[in-house]
Formats: C-alpha cells, structure tokens, sequence
C-alpha cells in the first residue's frame, strides 16, 4: 500500500516534470501567460478601487479589506489551477478519443490525467495574490497570532480542495454530456466571479446555497472574517475554521462522482 | 485453451433519439428517449499464442466496440472476456501490464515534448527494468529507424514517424499481445510496408500475438494466416485467408476483345457477365473448365484479338461476403 | 442605375452573410442557452454589489439607485449582444489558421463580411434571448427608462455607433496577430480597457476626476458609457449631440486605423502568405 503511493507519487513528480518541461518549449508564451494573468487580477483590483471611489465602503468593507478577501480566493485558486485547471478540458479528450489511452495504462486514470497537466502559468495567481496580501495586511495594519496563520494556511488548502473539487466535477460532466469547457465558463467563472465581493451583498438564498451546497464561501468570505477580525450577522465566526474539512469533503464527493462517470464511460463508450 | 477466449460477447448501448426543434432540445433536458444499438452480438472466438489475427469488417461493424472490451476500456453487456487468463475490464490495470494498444488516428505520445521523453515516461508508468529499456530501445531504433527523430518534439513528426513511434511505444513494456488498431491507416506505400515488415518480425522474433483491424486488404494479405471477418456486430467468418480464396477464388473471369462484331455469342461452362462493344468479360470456374480450353472454344468461333485473365481481388470477395454471406453465389462483377 | 443594382447587389450578397450566421446560430442553441446564463450571472452579481453600494444613501454624484439599476441592466443588454459576435480570440485563431488570409483571396471586403455575420447572430441572440428576458427584468424591476421617442431613438443610434466603434477596435487587436507570435498581453490589454474604460460595469461619473479625464480622451467610453447614460438620462440636451458627436469622430478614427493595420496584413500576406 504504502509502497504503490510512493510510486504514484514519484510517477506524478516524474510526469509533471515533463509537462513542466512541455510549457517551457514556448519560453515568451509562458512568461505572458504568467504575466497575463497577473494583469487580468490587477485589472480587477483597479476595478474594485474605483467602484469605491465615491462609495468608501461596501456593506462595511473598505478597500483593502475588499482586496484581501479577493486576493485570498486568487491565492489559493492559483494553486488549485497548477493540479486541476486542465480538467475543464477534459470533453475533447473524450471527443477526439485521447481519452481511452488512459485507461490502457497501469496506472488510476483520475491519478493519469491530473498528471497530465502541471500548470504553471498559475505563477501568474500567486504573484498578484502574495502581493495583493502583503499590501492589504500593512494597510490593514493586521498582527496575526498563530493560530490566524494556521486559519489562513487552511484557507489555502481548503480553497484548493474546493474549487479544485468543482473542477473536478465539472469535467466529470463530461462524461455524460461530452461537454465541460463550457461548463466552467458559464457557470463556474461566473460564480467564482461572485465569491471576489462579501457575501452579505447577496440574498439569503445565495448565501446558504455558498455554504451548504457549492461551499465556496469557505474559500475566502469565512476565513476572512476571521483574518480581519470582523464579524457577520450571519455567521459564527467559527465556520471560518472549518475550510481544510469542508474542502477535503467536498473533493472526496467531487472525486467519486469522477469515478462514477468514468464507469458511465467505460459502459457506454463515447 | 487459447490466450484471448471470448465467448458470448455483446455489447448494446443506449442512444438517446435526438429531438428537433428548440421545443425538442427542451424536452430532452429532462426527458430522453432510447434506442438500443447492438453493437457487438453474440460473438465468440479464440486466439492461440503467436498468431496475427486480421480483425476486420465495415464502418461501424463493432471492430473497435470489441478491441475496446478486449483492452478493459469497455464494459461488455454480456458474455465473457479472457485475456491471458485476466478478465480485462475487472483488472483493467493488470490487463494493462500485458497488453500493447495503437490506436492509428490518435497518438499515445505527449504531443509537445520530444519523442524519447514520450518513452522515457512509458518506462516509468509501465515500471520497465533499465536493461530491458535499454535492449527494447536498441532493437526498436534498428528496426524501425527511430533514432532519426527521437529528439524531435512529437508534434513535428510525419505521419509514418509518428506511426513508428508509437508502435515502438506499445511493445516497450513487452506485452504478450498487441491492439493494432488502423495501424496503417494513412500511411504512404514505403511506410506502409515498413510497418508490415516490422509487426511481422516482432510476431517471428519475439512470439507477440498480433490483432489487428484495418481497411486495407494488402495489411490482412501480408501479415494475416487468419482473419475473422465481422458485420453488423456478428461474426461472419473465422479462419484462414486461404480458405476464403479457394471458396471464392475458383471463379475467375476472362476478358477477350474479338476481331469484329460478336453476334449470338455463347460458350460452354462460361457465362458473359458483360459486354462492351468487342470486348466481353466470361466468367468460368477452374472446376468446370481451364482458361486454355476456353481461348480454344473461342477461337473456333471468333477471331481473338487479345486475352487477359483475372484473379478475383480479395477486397471484391470481402465485399461479397458482407452482400451476400459465405453461402452466397459468388456472383460478383470484377472492375 | 447601374450603380443602384451594384450596390443593391452588393447589399444583397452581404446579407446573405447575415442569414447564414442566423441560421448557424440557430443551430447551436446550446451556446446561447449558456450565454445567457453567464450574462444573467454577471448582472446578479453586478446588481446587488450596486444594491450594497447605495445601501444606506439616496444619491450618489447625483445619480439615484434605480438610475444606476438601469444602467446595470442596460449594460448587461448590450454587452450580452456585444458577446454574440465574433470574439478577439476567435479572429486571432483564424489568423493563426491561415483562415483570413485565405478570405482575401475571395472577392469580397473581409471587415464588411465579418461585420454582417455578427449582425446575423446578434440578431438571432437579440430576438430568441435578450428581448424575453429583459423585457421581464424591466417589467419586473420597474428602474428608470427612456421617456421620449427621441431619447429612446438616440439611445438606439448610439448603441449602434457604441458596436461599431467596438467591432473596429476589436478587429484591430485581433490583426495584431499577424506581427505577434504571442497574443496573451494583447489579450489582456484589451479586455481589461474595454471592462473598465467602457463604462460597461462603473459609469465613469464615478471615477476620480482625473481617470474620468483619461477615460474621455480614450475610445472605449464610447461603447457603453455613452449608450447607456442617454438610455439612464444622465445625458440630456446638448450633451447628447456632443457625446454623439464624438462617438462618431472616434469611429471615424477607429474605422482609419482599422484599414490602415488591415492593408498592412494585406500586404503581409501578399508578400509573406500568411
């Protein structure tokens, strides 16, 4: 058992190598992608300084406080992005028949295909993010204890297990539908675009669909609460501590429901 | 017992009947209606150790549906599977480990990234001891030239390169039975033949049981003793080349241009199955009558101007046996 | 006479550009359907950051909240019919492909063709799409609408020049491929211009002095920003002619530069083949 992780995991290590190795054959192509990516969120937060411009503060959130809870879903989306950003295009492997070659290899083919794609124009993510943090947490004039640390760190790990989940489960649609790629757009981009803005904005209903259902208010809005220190009629604070559990749960159903459309798969062809 | 069993296979999918109109598209948002497709029925048959197997049939036929329940990428509906004594598609991975897979139209080949990180990573997924690599790769490269383009990024190969490469692929692990599927599907006359050359010899050299389906004759010609012929999803025939050509083959037609017009024209034990002006085309059977005593007859009668005779094509004796069946009058028209 | 039957027949095989792409469009239904599920997500979103913004205050810069509802929805309008047409990434794809270069060999202007196709599928997204859905938005969420008959008229006139001024500057960015290997930045130029500077989700009332300063001497205003403020009412009067006025200056630059960068990849293509 432990034996065939390891392999997986110095398999994984191998074939991401490679990937990586792929991406930097079009060396400009990467450092843009890197760059424009980090330019798109700039392009955001610029926005968002102007939205506040005349207005001061969004249902009690202030500009650097707004940035800080943008910048914390950019954060751990980027790493999200490096392992499963590629599943979105998960239909025209099924399409064009390249899926199959997956499944005549030793090896799991969810495991296979998550190692197919290590993407790095994700650096793009974290160079905004870290930044973005950095800035807020000094203007904000944040001293967080240890245990806020530990609350940020599970905020990244649940983050990633979270929408890295969704990713997963929307390229498992494609199993039945042949579709996916437009799937992330209209209905995951969309709402991740939501998720940048405190959640108080929006009706109740949206709320606790973010909560109990599609959990991506554990992505930034609860930690940040926590991080910032400030507080909702809503929510305990403490649902803030539950983002690394929430997103372990939220990625193993993700997963299964992979797996029960790679059984639909290998039952009804494509 | 032989090394692939397959008993009883079929395999049905579900259709989902597409709607028209946009009322249509809406309604089968929530609501779907079925049609089976019986894509593979009831098929059995047997593969010994070291045999090259044609496996062949029209578009649609089943020949994928049965390579993809034989490689575990599907499920079968019903009937049995073995594959080495390993039930493919419940030990997917360890089926996995015995097989070699070519699918001619799409690489198995990391697109971006030269070809020999494409072997180097194979190695490691199919865990290949260092030496053996090392002995595989050598072999492979004399046999199949790979050294020319083993540094050049997959996506930049032609056709018959990529061919190579991904054959070279699919034995590195060192399977006992390799999936060839279109092998040489559009492919140039030379590469073809380089790839014939090369299943064959892997076949001699190192006992590798070979399916293969295809479109063309010549592949089935030059490297099959056996061919199992499907249509429709059933078997239609199983066993060797040369049977199909003794059954079929008998029947050879004679073309003779005549000086003059030929009125009233008739010989015994051939039939004219088409005339063009002076030129009339006689079909006779080997059994009934020699092509000499034929020209003899006819030349009683007529004056000749030229013969030519021709062998019945494989393609056209394929073709009558998907029309007509194995017990069908061989009737067919050469072109 | 011989001129009225070219131009007619010119007109008449431009069309027919239109009536395919409507009927393509047709035929992918399931591409609108997620349009607009994307589009009516935006506006949500969009909708109830306004709604928190003004929670609390009257007016804002002079502009109530029902102004600025109006604004939102509007804006979301025209941007879902800017979105049927082709976009930056798809004319960037067809110059990689050797697919434009491959059009100028055919006997027609490929800018003008392009720009009919997009009539055809903004036409068949307009009636099957925009029009149901916003009528019962604007019925249901009862914001501030055009009064007059001539508001309402400058407002469509507006709108137009607002696309065309789009469709120009886009064609543009996108023939920037011919010179570039790699487009991402270009890319993203573009979209965080026409996002921001456009007025598509601020209105440029809102924006500190001097980036409404930066903002007036660009283009983009000119998309949505002036469509939209004609349509709130923000714009009355003379005002009106002059933002009509300089949509049709930029359009007129635009439209220069847009053949200037195409005869140049004209040339390109003469002289290099794509």
């Amino acid at each position: 058992m432990v034996e065939s992780w390891l392999r997986g995991i110095s398999m994984y290590f191998y074939m991401v190598s490679a990937s990586i190795r792929a991406q930097l054959q079009y060396r400009y192509a990467f450092i843009m992608n890197i760059l424009g990516w980090a330019m798109t969120y700039a392009g955001t937060a610029i926005t968002m300084w102007v939205l506040l411009y005349s207005f001061g503060t969004l249902e009690g959130w202030i500009f650097w406080e707004l940035i800080f809870l943008f910048a914390l879903a950019v954060l751990s989306w980027g790493v999200c992005m490096i392992f499963f950003f590629h599943f979105r295009s998960l239909d025209q492997y099924i399409v064009n028949g390249t899926f199959d070659r997956f499944l005549v290899r030793p090896i799991h083919p969810f495991f296979h295909f998550m190692a197919m794609k290590f993407d790095v124009g994700a650096f793009g993510q974290f160079l905004f993010s870290i930044v973005a943090v950095a800035l807020s947490y000094s203007h904000l004039n944040l001293h967080w204890q240890a245990w806020q640390w530990l609350v940020f760190l599970g905020a990244v790990w649940g983050g990633t297990l979270i929408q890295g989940g969704l990713l997963v489960a929307i390229s498992a649609m494609a199993f039945w539908t042949t579709r996916s790629e437009r799937l992330y757009w209209v209905v995951m981009w969309p709402a991740k675009n939501l998720m940048n803005y405190p959640l108080t904005i929006y009706p109740r209903v949206i709320q606790l669909l973010v909560i109990f259902v599609l959990p991506f208010a554990f992505v930034n809005y609860l930690p940040a609460l926590l991080l910032l220190g400030k507080t909702s009629q809503t929510m305990a604070p403490f649902w803030g501590f539950l983002s690394p559990f929430v997103g372990m749960i939220f990625f193993w159903l993700c997963f299964r429901l992979w797996m029960l459309g790679l059984n639909r798969y290998k039952s009804a062809g494509s | 017992m032989g090394l692939i069993e397959v008993n009883h296979l079929s395999k049905h999918y579900q259709i989902a009947k597409r709607q028209e109109g946009l009322g249509g598209a809406l309604r089968s948002l929530f609501h779907r209606e079925y049609m089976t497709k019986m894509a593979v029925q009831d098929i059995s048959f047997a593969v010994n150790r070291g045999e090259v197997v044609g496996y062949i049939g029209p578009n649609g036929a089943g020949k994928s549906t049965t390579i993809k329940m034989l490689t575990g990428i599907l499920v079968p509906t019903s009937g049995e599977i073995r594959v080495n004594g390993i039930i493919p598609f419940k030990e997917r991975q360890k089926n996995a480990r015995q097989i070699g897979v070519v699918f001619g139209q799409r690489t198995q080949l990391w697109w971006d990234l030269p070809t020999i990180e494409s072997f180097e990573l194979l190695k490691q997924v199919f865990e290949v001891p260092d030496q053996r690599y090392r002995q595989n790769m050598a072999t492979f490269s004399d046999i199949l030239g790979l050294g020319e383009f083993l540094y050049t990024p997959v996506r930049q190969l032609s056709l018959g390169q990529r061919m190579r490469a991904d054959i070279a692929a699919s034995l590195l692990h060192d399977p006992v039975i390799l999936f060839l599927d279109e092998p040489t599907i559009g492919l140039d006359v030379v590469a073809k033949e380089r790839m014939r050359t090369f299943i064959k010899e892997i076949n001699r050299e190192r006992g590798v049981t070979v399916i293969l389906t295809t479109h063309d004759m010549s592949d089935i010609e030059k490297l099959c003793q056996r061919m199992i012929l499907i249509d429709k999803g059933r078997v239609m025939y199983d066993g060797e080349l040369a049977k199909i050509k003794e059954r079929f083959g008998k029947e050879r037609v004679l073309i003779v241009d005549l000086e003059g017009e030929a009125t009233d024209f008739s010989i015994a034990g051939a039939a004219v199955i088409k005339q063009e002006g002076n030129r009339m085309w006689l079909r006779f059977s080997r059994d009934e009558v020699t092509a000499s005593q034929l020209i003899n007859q006819i030349s009683e009668k007529y004056e000749i101007k030229d013969v030519t005779i021709k062998d019945p094509e494989i393609d056209v004796m394929i073709r009558h046996i998907y029309e007509k069946g194995m017990d069908g009058q061989a009737d067919y028209q050469q072109e | 006479m011989i001129l009225e039957v070219i131009i007619l027949g010119t007109f008449k095989m431009y069309g027919e550009f239109s009536r395919k792409s409507f009927q393509r469009a047709a035929a992918y239904r399931f591409d609108a359907w997620t349009r607009i599920i994307g589009n009516v997500m935006f506006l949500f979103m969009w909708g109830f950051i306004w709604y928190g913004l003004y929670h609390g205050k009257g007016e804002v810069e002079g502009v109530s909240f029902q102004a600025m509802l109006s604004y939102i929805l509007i804006s979301q309008a025209l941007q879902g019919l800017h979105g049927a047409g082709t976009p930056l990434w798809e004319i960037q794809e067809r110059v990689r492909t050797g697919d434009i270069a491959m059009e100028m060999l055919r006997p027609y202007d490929y800018p003008t063709r392009m720009l009919f196709s997009d009539f055809g599928s903004i036409t068949f997204y307009f009636m099957t799409a925009i029009v149901p859905l916003y009528t019962v938005l604007f019925l249901v969420l009862k914001p501030v609408v055009p009064t007059s008959f001539s508001q309402g008229g400058l407002f469509v006139v507006s709108a137009i020049l607002g696309y065309l001024i789009r469709y120009c500057i886009e064609l543009t960015f996108g023939l920037f491929t011919f010179w570039l290997v790699e487009t991402g930045g270009v890319e993203d130029i573009f979209y965080f211009a026409i996002s921001l500077f456009s007025g598509s989700v601020i209105p440029l009332w809102f924006f500190p002095g001097w980036l409404e300063q930066v903002a007036g001497y660009l283009p983009f205003q000119g998309i949505f920003f002036v469509p939209n403020s004609i349509f709130v009412g923000q714009l009355t009067g003379q005002a009106v002619w002059d933002a009509l006025l300089s949509q049709v200056i930029w359009l007129l630059i635009c439209y220069a530069i847009l053949r200037f960068v195409w005869a140049k990849a004209s040339m390109k293509i003469v002289i290099q083949g794509g």
